[in-house]
């Protein structure tokens, strides 16, 4: 077999069953949204879908689920200020793709790793959206956290990037380890199909 | 396509705003999301929705729905905005005292300017949804060269969004009916979670083969160009605004920069 090029690489990810998974995922992310919506649990846990293609279709079709999943929740207007968000959530799959090549979603302490670290840098990349573009808020529960870091002197940015530390690294984490727990009990002969299958095997 | 359908706001009028090409209500929402970044003071993203937007959500007969729907997500944002950097502002010149809390003259400048942004920018996106076919903005994007795999993602979630909504509601009822707790403590709803979020994952996965196969049979990864039944009317002068548009926004960078200057 001839080595392949990293364009190579990223052509053979994605295949029609690529393709035909990114909708799915994304609607998986916003479903999911309006379970945890009706539990009243204080997660998001709206990237299962984008972690579950990064793992199994590669970091560029994680990539892509991210960024097309806020983009279609902003532009069918019923969910709006997720649009701006898009790039957080195009590392997100991003990340995800990598830390599949990496072998990460093959022992439990590794996954939760990998949740903290993307939490961590989800944050890291969302204070800056959220400060300039919506003033430091979120315009929901997490709000009263923002509240606190201010009242005790920090700045709008800091602010924002300390909400983001206190909430995502645990809603990362639970999502990796939701997305360990699918990816196990989905039957080998059908994990086959998916172009990095090699990753969780 | 009707409104419930989809996961989609569009609804259906006869008006010329409904007949513009989707590419020239994209740039003018691209042109909003874009003023709202950079007009400086904190009044004139409230002017710019309203001599830009309001008229045009008007002339597409959806100004009561867009001013409902741009209402229910701009109040959170504006509540939040006023308690938070009204009252928790650092230093600043105190104009209203309660306790021991003081709404600060800076900070509700600041939440005014961040309000008047959030405002123009979910409202262009409003006016683009309630008045653009999902479809049509798809075939617009896909004949500029967007690869058609990026429309078919789009409208492919638009379709199936609802189906996996109602699935949710499904799965939620059949394990509440089988006795799972999910009301209550919150160690209780957390422990409600697995059960509700991984009969909906691994159910979907599963048909993505059925759906690769059906596709697959239609010829989705045929290369070449493909028909659409659905026509879509350009026109010089729309190719015109949307040039002035594009000036306009760098107009304003460039107004914004020498005032930096």
């Amino acid at each position: 077999m001839t080595r392949m090029t990293q364009a190579d690489r990223i052509r053979s990810d994605f295949t029609t069953l690529t393709w035909v998974m990114i909708p799915v995922a994304i609607a998986i992310n916003i479903a999911v949204g309006q379970l945890i919506y009706a539990l009243k649990v204080p997660l998001y846990l709206d990237s299962i879908g984008t972690v579950l293609v990064g793992v199994l279709a590669g970091p560029w079709a994680g990539a892509l689920t991210g960024l097309l999943a806020n983009l279609i929740w902003g532009l069918s207007g019923l969910n709006v200020t997720y649009a701006p968000f898009a790039a957080v959530a195009a590392v997100i799959g991003l990340l995800a793709g990598l830390f599949g090549e990496a072998g990460w979603l093959r022992t439990w302490w590794k996954v939760i790793l990998a949740g903290i670290i993307t939490g961590l840098v989800a944050a890291t990349i969302s204070a800056p959206i959220s400060a300039y573009v919506f003033g430091g808020v979120t315009g929901a529960g997490t709000d009263a956290l923002v509240a606190i870091f201010r009242g005790i002197g920090l700045g709008i940015l800091p602010a924002s990037f300390a909400q983001g530390v206190s909430s995502d690294p645990l809603d990362k984490t639970i999502t990796y380890l939701v997305v360990w727990l699918i990816v196990r009990a989905l039957p080998g002969r059908f994990l086959d199909r998916f172009p990095r299958a090699e990753n969780v095997r | 396509m009707s409104s419930y359908a989809a996961f989609s706001l569009y609804v259906a009028r006869e008006s010329g705003l409904h007949r513009l090409h989707p590419l020239t209500k994209l740039a003018l929402t691209g042109f909003c999301l874009f003023a709202s970044l950079v007009l400086p003071g904190a009044w004139a993203t409230y002017a710019a929705f309203g001599v830009i937007l309001l008229p045009l959500a008007a002339w597409g007969q959806v100004l009561p729905l867009l001013l409902r729907a741009a209402w229910r997500t701009v109040l959170p944002f504006a509540l939040s905005l006023f308690l938070i950097q009204g009252f928790f502002w650092t230093g600043g010149t105190p104009v209203l005292a309660l306790g021991p809390l003081s709404l600060k003259r800076e900070g509700v400048l600041f939440a005014i300017q961040s309000t008047g942004r959030i405002l123009l920018i979910v409202s262009s996106f409003l006016l683009l949804s309630l008045s653009t076919r999902p479809d049509a903005l798809m075939i617009a994007l896909s004949q500029r060269g967007v690869p058609t795999g990026i429309a078919y993602i789009i409208l492919a979630t638009i379709q199936i969004v609802p189906r996996f909504q109602a699935k949710a509601a499904t799965i939620l009822d059949a394990q509440r009916s089988r006795g799972l707790e999910t009301e209550g403590h919150l160690r209780q709803r957390f422990r409600a979670l697995l059960p509700l979020i991984k009969p909906l994952v691994l159910g979907s996965i599963v048909d993505i083969e059925e759906r690769a196969i059906a596709l697959e049979a239609r010829a989705f990864s045929r290369r070449g160009p493909k028909t659409s039944l659905l026509v879509l009317v350009d026109s010089p002068a729309q190719a015109a605004v949307r040039w002035l548009l594009l000036l306009a926004a760098l107009a304003l960078l460039a107004a914004r920069l020498f005032r930096a200057i």
